[in-house]
């Protein structure tokens, strides 16, 4: 029974993690990590292009770097669970093949074991991939929205409050997309 | 008929010589103007001057002063702000330019420049005369200048540097995941 209940609770908490929305230590550290260093990536242009002094912005550009982690992070978070259940429906059958064929001499294993073992790997790819398309995608989407808005929609602006809307507004918009179903 | 055409050649003759004898003293036109489109801080200027004689009689001596750009806020970069032009004939004009850099930004009342010359040989007094005013201008500060008109080109390519590793990177990670357990796919399709 005891052991019935360990292996039970040992699928249950694969599954839990499968569909769970809360990430790890490990990748809340690397999405806030990521975060970080994209939203810190538009200080460069605003001080070289639009000229913005680095010493006098340097509050402004804290706390809206600070913002634009928060919700760069977000929207890594939400975008990521999205792709997960995408990712693991489409790489099952492989993960399965790949599986099978590691454990194909290994006779001791019971069907119950390797489909555990398939489980697991499905999570831990689909988990890796939808991390990196997540980070990838997040900023790719970001930076475009930053450079759009703050040299051709927000130009006329001076540059402390076209740094605010362009930074504010483009991590916005993406923390919103990402709560999309889609 | 010929009595008749002496007559008229001796008219002609005395018209020509008495018009020689009441020619108009000089008189000349002076305009200034700013060349440049923008005025930028730290950047040239250019100014040019130009003088018509529309009187009878050469101007002679004609000297040109511009005292209106303090040596505090504008440097002379090329050409003089003080000139002397020997001679300017009747029906003809001169022109000069010259080459200022302001050294502060802000508006600037660009005033008339100074002229004067003599209106004949024996003219006992010159005349002075003043040019036309540019009027008020703009001088831009040189980081607004930059900011609007600088290709920044090693700019962009640092940005771009900057950013490619939170683009490739992660983009590289998933594409080499992506395409391994498509091989897997495929292979057993091919199989």
């Amino acid at each position: 029974m005891t052991q019935k209940q360990k292996a039970l609770s040992k699928e249950e908490e694969i599954l839990l993690q499968d569909f769970s929305r809360n990430v790890s230590t490990k990748s809340n550290a690397l999405f806030y990590g990521n975060a970080f260093i994209v939203s810190a990536i538009p200080i460069w242009l605003f001080w070289r292009i639009h000229f913005m002094d680095l010493l006098t912005s340097s509050p402004l550009f804290l706390i809206i770097t600070c913002l634009s982690t928060y919700l760069v992070s977000f929207a890594y978070k939400k975008t990521k669970f999205v792709l997960k259940h995408k990712v693991a429906v489409k790489r099952e059958d492989a993960i399965s093949r790949e599986i099978s064929k590691m454990i194909a001499e290994d006779k001791k294993m019971n069907k119950k074991e390797k489909d555990e073992r398939v489980l697991w790997k499905k999570n831990e790819v689909s988990d890796y991939e939808a991390t990196t398309f997540s980070i990838f995608y997040n900023n790719a989407l970001f930076l475009a929205v930053v450079i759009g808005l703050s040299f051709f929609l927000l130009k006329s602006f001076s540059p402390s409050f076209n740094y605010i809307f362009s930074v504010g507004l483009s991590s916005g918009l993406i923390a919103l997309l990402s709560t999309g179903t889609k | 008929m010929d009595t008749w055409l002496k007559i008229c050649i001796v008219v002609v003759f005395a018209v020509a010589t008495t018009g020689n004898e009441e020619a108009t003293p000089a008189k000349l036109l002076f305009s200034k103007q700013i060349l440049n489109k923008y005025l930028v801080e730290g950047m040239d200027i250019v100014i040019k001057y130009s003088l018509f004689n529309v009187g009878g009689t050469a101007a002679l001596d004609v000297q040109v002063a511009d005292n209106t750009f303090g040596p505090q806020d504008f440097e002379v970069v090329g050409g003089q702000l003080k000139v002397t032009i020997d001679r300017i004939p009747p029906g003809s004009n001169a022109t000069h330019v010259v080459v200022i850099r302001p050294s502060k930004y802000g508006y600037f009342n660009f005033t008339a420049a100074e002229v004067s010359y003599l209106p004949s040989e024996d003219a006992a007094e010159a005349l002075v005369g003043l040019s036309s005013e540019p009027g008020q201008g703009a001088i831009v500060p040189f980081k607004e200048y930059d900011r609007k008109f600088s290709p920044h080109l090693l700019d962009w390519l640092s940005f771009a540097v900057m950013s490619m590793p939170s683009l490739v990177l992660p983009y590289a990670l998933w594409y080499s995941s992506k395409t391994k357990y498509e091989a897997i796919l495929t292979q057993k399709k091919d199989k």
